[in-house]
């Protein structure tokens, strides 16, 4: 009988699935990656399992993140999905929060709703907002939507009344009666899902939650009947949006917590990272072929955000649940430069994405990229692209960027494409601010990582632009997310919303009902987690009384044990001072949500150690040189090196390239790499 | 000149304070790019290459958003943080719009133009460029002579104003500036207007001049080089409600022009100055290209349309009339404005900037909705002719406290004029009004509170090419939200028993006009209800044949009486007790081409959705359904060949109220003088302006 000692992770993204394995018994990490199989996503998972020398019948764990919930999203591909909500207010989801980001277009779009106004069923029921039941809710009342969801041909229902969220009751009899009179119809409700205020937001995702149910579940299952025919004999789970994992049963039930599972993998590599190597703070930088975005890590903790917007800020589905603060910009490998009528340049935000990818795919791509820049600028190496699997076609991508860019700007082919490049990397730089300097923190205190097909081409430059001291690229970057999935714990967050004011008399003590409120998310987290060794972190959304906006604050345990209302007033007063420059300790807090998070750690790999070598990288790592531009002088004879061939203590200084399978690391001049014991490139941005 | 350049030498004396009048003088002589680039044609002087123009673009971009979200977050009031109504940005040294943040669009103007008289004050007549806008009262300071002196800038500064005639709007908009200053030059200003929930004044009804409308602040220094004016943060700190809420909105808007001004400096210190000012003024030449590109593709003519607004509060039912003319000629186009009514007796009335707005947004709308920065350059080719004394230029002491009610059916008018010269870039009417209402009512244990009600959106006109837009914000506010239920619930003694589209209420149209919302809500312990709701009996407008969407409304529904709905919107301190419901409903947008000719399916679908009723499909479409909601074919055809032979269906563009299906309010209940018809209102409006909580206010 086969040792179950192999963990396998896969992340499942848009154009590649990527696998890690790891094996406990202490061999080395295994990577694969293959094509994404998008009609049966679970050859591409079987196929990269093979070539990371993977086996499912020895592997104890299979931990899972994939793009399938938010594809089926933003795709509209989900099922035929019906609303049951109270009385009077099966418009919400329509009229939304009336705002016009897009002030002075008048062909503005407001959001599109995943159910139409016709399978917006209104009940009369109706609870208060301190939960007290107002109209009670009559099952028999819901027997003729029933019928009618079952002439429309209803997949799936998602129920939302109002102030659920203090009061479950009428969506738990709902829930119930929808499960046991339409067999095989997926039914879910707002509050398994989101427990805040907020009825618009909260009913988009548990409509989104319905939408992709089936879907998911379907996914799932035929991963489920991958893995048993297989003789997979341990757990599979699954990748929150948070970074945490949970049980792909529960993931069936609550889709929409898996929406954004491969970015936030990435994070938490980027912690696991810092633990091994000792960093306390790191930004996470991910550049892929249509966007960029970063994360930051704090003390082995990463930020955690509320709401997430499908589709972006002015049309965008909300979805309220816990996840990774993780800002994005349009930004990436294939974005489009163009020129406007009044002569500007733009670059981004549309982008040539896989197909037709840039000009030199040579796939009918006829406007330059980001990615075509990095080729004339001799960056990207048009033989060994993906290994040398992909040539590519430098002679067009010169000849599209003479076209419609260099020409019309009076600019050489080589300074426009530079020139995109640099706007390219000042944008990125403000996604990286977003997280940071817009969060009171300073770019400058962090180091940062930088993975994904093509954050380490320009890791440097924007760490140069934000005044970053450090970049890593880990071993492996274009795995980074599958690595991190790895190293992710099993996690529950739970918020709930209880307004209350904090007071100052014992009269008004507001303990007894956040401990009640505590112990109740405390008890769902273990008995879901079912694993008596956990951590406990607590946190509450908290502001000003007379403020709107809410500023989470992480708060220790112990604050509430000992029932310090001070020192949970001065933290909050510290996080406002910190975020927005100013703090009112004279005035009134008041808290707007609870936090629990709940996560049972699991052993991990350890990041593997790599040969020591001398100061100057072997011969064989030297692939020989070819002229890079660089600003400002321009064409530089620039030597590249295979990452695989480098050795732990080798030093390069830049000019130089590191190539790879699918990345290839820029160390433009005036930088200087040092490789560590574990494999990482050790980048000091400017050499002193 | 030369006497002001003395003037301004004379009066900077004091140390620590270089004669920066000189230095704006100065580099105006040494011909700096952007003033060269001003005129028409004339190429960017400043050689700063396109790429390094296209990352401070961005980064100007990033930093007034920066300043948005900083204040949005740390507001204290929740027309700040919720409605949006404010405005950030950054200026160059002459009062001139580098980049503001999506806020307040119809304050695209009120910034500039502010910062612009306040660098009047401060350095004399000739720091701004001559002929250039609007907001002329003089506030120099003048010695016995009568001779002006000038104080100068300096850093450290921080300028306040929220003179409405300077800012165009109403007194609520405090307008905090900070001069940029860097190696001692003046760059720039990052500036902020936010709306106060209050600023004093007289506490309930309608105003009729600008005096009882609350704390009026000239031009000062509230930091001057640093310090703090305490003279100044207590006179206002005496003539508000609400100190605390008051100081609260003042301390983020300092935060938020602080942030602006550190990163406008970052540039400088990455860049170079004459990096960045060139990348200003080649952004601002990009932008004024691209506007006359946009302008090229307009046929030259001269388009007019004309509009009407209810009333003016004081005369009930007498219309006022509004009238644009906009002349297009190759590259440039004028707005005229000297159709508009003379300004009113009611608080209906804004300033000479909001007029320049007006015209501002319908060009930006029209020729560079998507350009961004949103900035001066963009106007470079619009003209605007606009004589004092109208109702979006009104003279001292005309009252303003509803400023942006008529500027919003101004723009709609606007395009409505442009209908005929680019049908497929305009806009049907919408209903172009915030439905705000102002509730002071009191807790369960007896405390008083405040809401600004309503918010709820409405619809949107449709396009020659597409229904309008449901259930959205009027044109005065953009990123504007509306309050979720399960908030307002828990905060005030109230239930929303409905909140939903408004069946029926878009205008009918081969496209449809966007739906109209309505909100249902029962008051649980007693309140005063006000509301100042416009376009109630003129509703909007369709083009091309499309017809007029609903007006809005608003009734009041006594416990277990039928509703009355009040033929105008203007409701005046009316006392409502537990069980008593109001409703509020937001116009629908008008159609375009005639109803007539949209698509079976699509009506089918209307009616199926429930937007449209069977009723109105026949009525208006021409459309008959079978008994299982089936638009048939024949019928249909033969039904809307009829119609069109009897010129059906008729549009009701000036309709008010179908007075026989609803009981109406009678004209006297409509308007009570002041509060007085109401006793009990009046007495809890006493009450509450005692306790420092009745806010005269109103709007976002």
């Amino acid at each position: 009988m086969p040792v179950s000692s192999q963990r396998i992770a896969a992340d499942v993204g848009g154009t590649f699935t990527d696998l890690a394995v790891f094996d406990e018994s202490g061999a080395r990490l295994r990577l694969g990656k293959t094509l994404t199989t998008p009609a049966e996503p679970v050859h591409g998972i079987a196929q990269g399992t093979e070539r990371a020398q993977g086996r499912f019948d020895q592997a104890a764990y299979f931990l899972h993140g994939s793009t399938v919930a938010i594809n089926l999203l933003l795709e509209r591909k989900g099922a035929r999905t019906a609303l049951v909500t109270t009385s009077g207010f099966r418009d919400v989801y329509e009229i939304g929060r009336i705002n016009r980001p897009d002030a002075y277009n008048l062909f503005f779009r407001k959001h599109r709703p995943l159910i139409e106004r016709a399978l917006r069923f209104e009940v009369d029921e109706r609870c208060g907002a301190q939960g007290e039941v107002v109209i009670p809710l009559e099952v028999a009342t819901l027997e003729p939507i029933a019928l009618q969801m079952e002439r429309e041909g209803i997949e799936a229902v998602a129920i939302l009344f109002l102030h659920s969220y203090r009061n479950p009751a009428h969506e738990l009899a709902a829930k119930q009666f929808f499960s046991a009179r339409l067999p095989g119809v997926f039914v879910t409700a707002s509050h398994e899902l989101s427990q805040e205020y907020r009825e618009f937001e909260r009913t988009s995702t548990v409509a989104a939650n319905a939408y992709v149910g089936a879907g998911v579940s379907r996914y799932i299952e035929g991963i489920d009947r991958h893995l048993t025919a297989a003789g997979f004999p341990g757990r599979f789970l699954i990748v929150q949006s948070t970074g945490g994992l949970f049980a792909s049963n529960r993931a069936r039930s609550e889709c929409v917590r898996m929406l954004e599972s491969g970015p936030a993998a990435g994070v938490i590599g980027t912690r696991a990272l810092c633990e091994a190597i000792g960093l306390d703070r790191a930004i996470a930088f991910d550049m892929g072929g249509t966007t960029a975005k970063a994360g930051i890590v704090i003390d082995g903790r990463v930020q955690t955000a509320n709401t997430v917007m499908v589709g972006g800020y002015a049309e965008g589905l909300p979805v309220q649940v816990p996840m990774i603060d993780i800002q994005e910009v349009g930004t990436g490998g294939g974005s489009i430069a163009r020129l406007n009528a009044g002569g500007g340049i733009r670059v981004g935000p549309h982008s040539a994405g896989a197909q037709p990818g840039p000009v030199c795919y040579g796939a009918g791509g006829l406007e330059p990229t980001v990615t075509d820049a990095n080729l004339i600028l001799g960056r990207l190496d048009a033989s060994r692209f993906l290994g040398g699997e992909m040539p590519l076609d430098a002679a067009a991508a010169r000849a599209a960027m003479a076209d419609k860019i260099a020409t019309p700007l009076g600019l050489s082919i080589e300074q426009a494409a530079e020139g995109i490049v640099r706007i390219a990397t000042a944008a990125m730089a403000h996604v990286v601010k977003r997280v940071t300097t817009e969060r009171g923190l300073d770019a400058r205190d962090f180091t940062m990582v930088a993975y994904g097909g093509a954050g380490p081409l320009h890791a440097v430059l924007v760490a140069r632009e934000l005044a970053v001291a450090r970049v890593i690229i880990p071993a492996a970057p274009g795995h980074f997310s599958a690595i991190g999935m790895l190293m992710s714990d099993l996690r529950r967050d739970a918020v709930r919303t209880v307004f209350v004011r904090l007071g100052t008399t014992a009269a008004t003590s507001p303990f007894d009902l956040f401990d009640q409120v505590f112990a109740e998310m405390e008890a769902e987290g273990r008995a879901e987690l079912a694993l008596a060794d956990v951590d406990i972190e607590y946190g509450a959304d908290m502001r000003y009384v007379g403020q709107e906006h809410a500023v989470e604050v992480t708060l220790p345990v112990a604050l509430f044990r000992e029932r310090d209302l001070a020192a949970i007033k001065a933290r909050f007063d510290q996080a406002h001072l910190q975020r927005y420059g100013y703090a009112s300790q004279a005035e009134r807090a008041e808290v707007v949500s609870l936090r629990c998070a709940i996560s049972a750690r699991m052993s991990k790999p350890l990041f593997e150690h790599i040969e020591a070598g001398a100061e100057r990288p072997a011969a064989q790592a030297f692939r020989g040189e070819r002229p890079v531009w660089f600003s400002p002088g321009g064409y530089v004879l620039t030597p590249a090196y295979q990452r695989e061939a480098l050795l732990a203590d080798n030093r390069i200084d830049g000019p130089a390239l590191i190539e790879e399978h699918a990345s290839t690391t820029v160390l433009p001049p005036g930088s200087r790499l040092t490789v560590d014991n574990l494999g990482n490139l050790l980048i000091d941005v400017v050499a002193a | 000149m030369n006497t002001s350049r003395e003037n301004q030498r004379g009066s900077g004396a004091s140390a620590g304070m270089t004669p920066l009048g000189d230095q704006v003088r100065e580099r105006q002589t040494h011909g700096n790019a952007p003033r060269d680039s001003q005129h028409p044609g004339g190429a960017a002087q400043a050689q700063v290459d396109p790429i390094t123009t296209e990352i401070i673009r961005n980064a100007l971009v990033a930093a007034t958003e920066e300043m948005k979200t900083n204040l949005m977050r740390t507001a204290y009031n929740m027309i700040i943080y919720e409605a949006l109504d404010f405005t950030v940005g950054l200026l160059d040294a002459k009062g001139n719009t580098v980049s503001i943040g999506l806020g307040l669009p119809m304050f695209i103007r009120g910034m500039s133009d502010t910062v612009k008289a306040k660098l009047r004050h401060f350095l004399g007549p000739d720091a701004v460029e001559s002929g250039h806008s609007a907001a002329v009262s003089d506030t120099a300071v003048r010695d016995a002579a009568g001779q002006a002196s000038f104080e100068g800038l300096q850093p450290g500064d921080v300028l306040l104003t929220n003179d409405a005639y300077l800012t165009g709007s109403h007194l609520n908009h405090m307008t905090f500036s900070v001069p940029i200053f860097w190696q001692d030059e003046l760059v720039g200003f990052s500036s902020c207007m936010a709306h106060w929930q209050d600023v004093g004044g007289t506490a309930g009804g309608m105003t009729t001049d600008i005096y009882s409308e609350g704390l009026q602040m000239p031009i000062v220094k509230f930091y001057r080089g640093g310090r703090l004016n305490d003279d100044l943060q207590r006179i206002i700190g005496m003539n508000v409600r609400i100190p605390e809420r008051a100081l609260g909105d003042l301390r983020a808007q300092i935060a938020a022009v602080k942030t602006g001004e550190r990163r406008y400096l970052e540039l400088f210190e990455k860049y170079g100055r004459d990096a960045v000012m060139g990348s200003i003024a080649s952004i601002m030449d990009q932008s004024e290209h691209n506007a006359r590109a946009a302008l090229r593709t307009i046929p030259n003519g001269i388009y007019e349309a004309q509009s009407f607004m209810d009333d003016d509060g004081v005369e009930p039912g007498r219309r006022v009339p509004l009238g644009v003319k906009v002349i297009i000629e190759d590259e440039r186009m004028t707005v005229d404005l000297s159709g508009l009514s003379e300004q009113v007796r009611g608080f209906y009335n804004s300033g000479e900037t909001a007029g320049r707005a007006c015209a501002q947004v319908a060009f930006k709308c029209l020729v560079a909705p998507t350009d961004l920065p949103i900035n001066d350059g963009c106007f470079r080719a619009l003209d605007i002719v606009l004589p004092m004394g109208t109702v979006v230029s009104a003279v001292k002491p005309a009252p303003m406290r509803f400023w942006m009610t008529y500027p919003m059916t101004i723009v709609d008018t606007i395009f409505k004029a442009m209908s005929a010269a680019i049908p497929e870039r305009v806009i049907a009417a919408h209903h172009a009004d915030l439905v705000v209402t102002k509730i002071s009512g009191r807790h369960y244990d007896g405390s008083l509170y405040l809401y600004t009600g309503g918010l709820i959106g409405g619809g949107w006109g449709a396009k020659a090419s597409e229904d309008g837009q449901s259930a959205t914000i009027a044109i005065n506010d953009g990123d504007t939200h509306n309050s979720p239920t399960e908030q307002l619930e828990a905060k005030f003694p109230l239930r929303v028993e409905a909140y939903r589209l408004r069946d029926d209420s878009g205008g009918g149209g081969r496209f449809r006009g966007g739906l109209g919302v309505e909100q249902v809500v029962k008051v649980l312990n007693e309140l005063v209800f006000n509301s100042q709701i416009e376009r109630v009996e003129c509703p909007p407008w369709g083009l091309f044949g499309g017809l007029s969407g609903a007006g809005n409304q608003v009734a009041i529904q006594r416990a277990d009486e039928d509703p009355v709905v009040f033929p105008s919107g203007k409701v005046l301190s009316r006392h409502l007790r537990e069980g008593d419901r109001y409703v509020l409903r937001s116009g629908g947008g008008g159609g375009c081409h005639s109803p007539l000719e949209r698509p079976l399916a699509q009506v089918e679908d209307d009616v199926r959705q429930g937007y449209v009723s069977r009723a109105m499909a026949r009525r208006t479409y021409g459309v008959v359904f079978d008994r299982d909601g089936r638009a048939l074919i024949e019928p249909s055809a033969k039904l809307r060949e009829l119609m069109r032979r009897a010129r059906l269906p008729l549009d009701v563009p000036l309709s008010g109220l179908p007075r026989n299906e609803f009981s109406v309010a009678s004209p006297v209940e409509d308007f009570p003088q002041a509060a007085g018809a109401d006793p009990e209102a009046l007495a809890l409006l006493k009450e509450a302006e005692a306790a420092g909580l009745y806010i005269p206010r109103c709007c976002s």
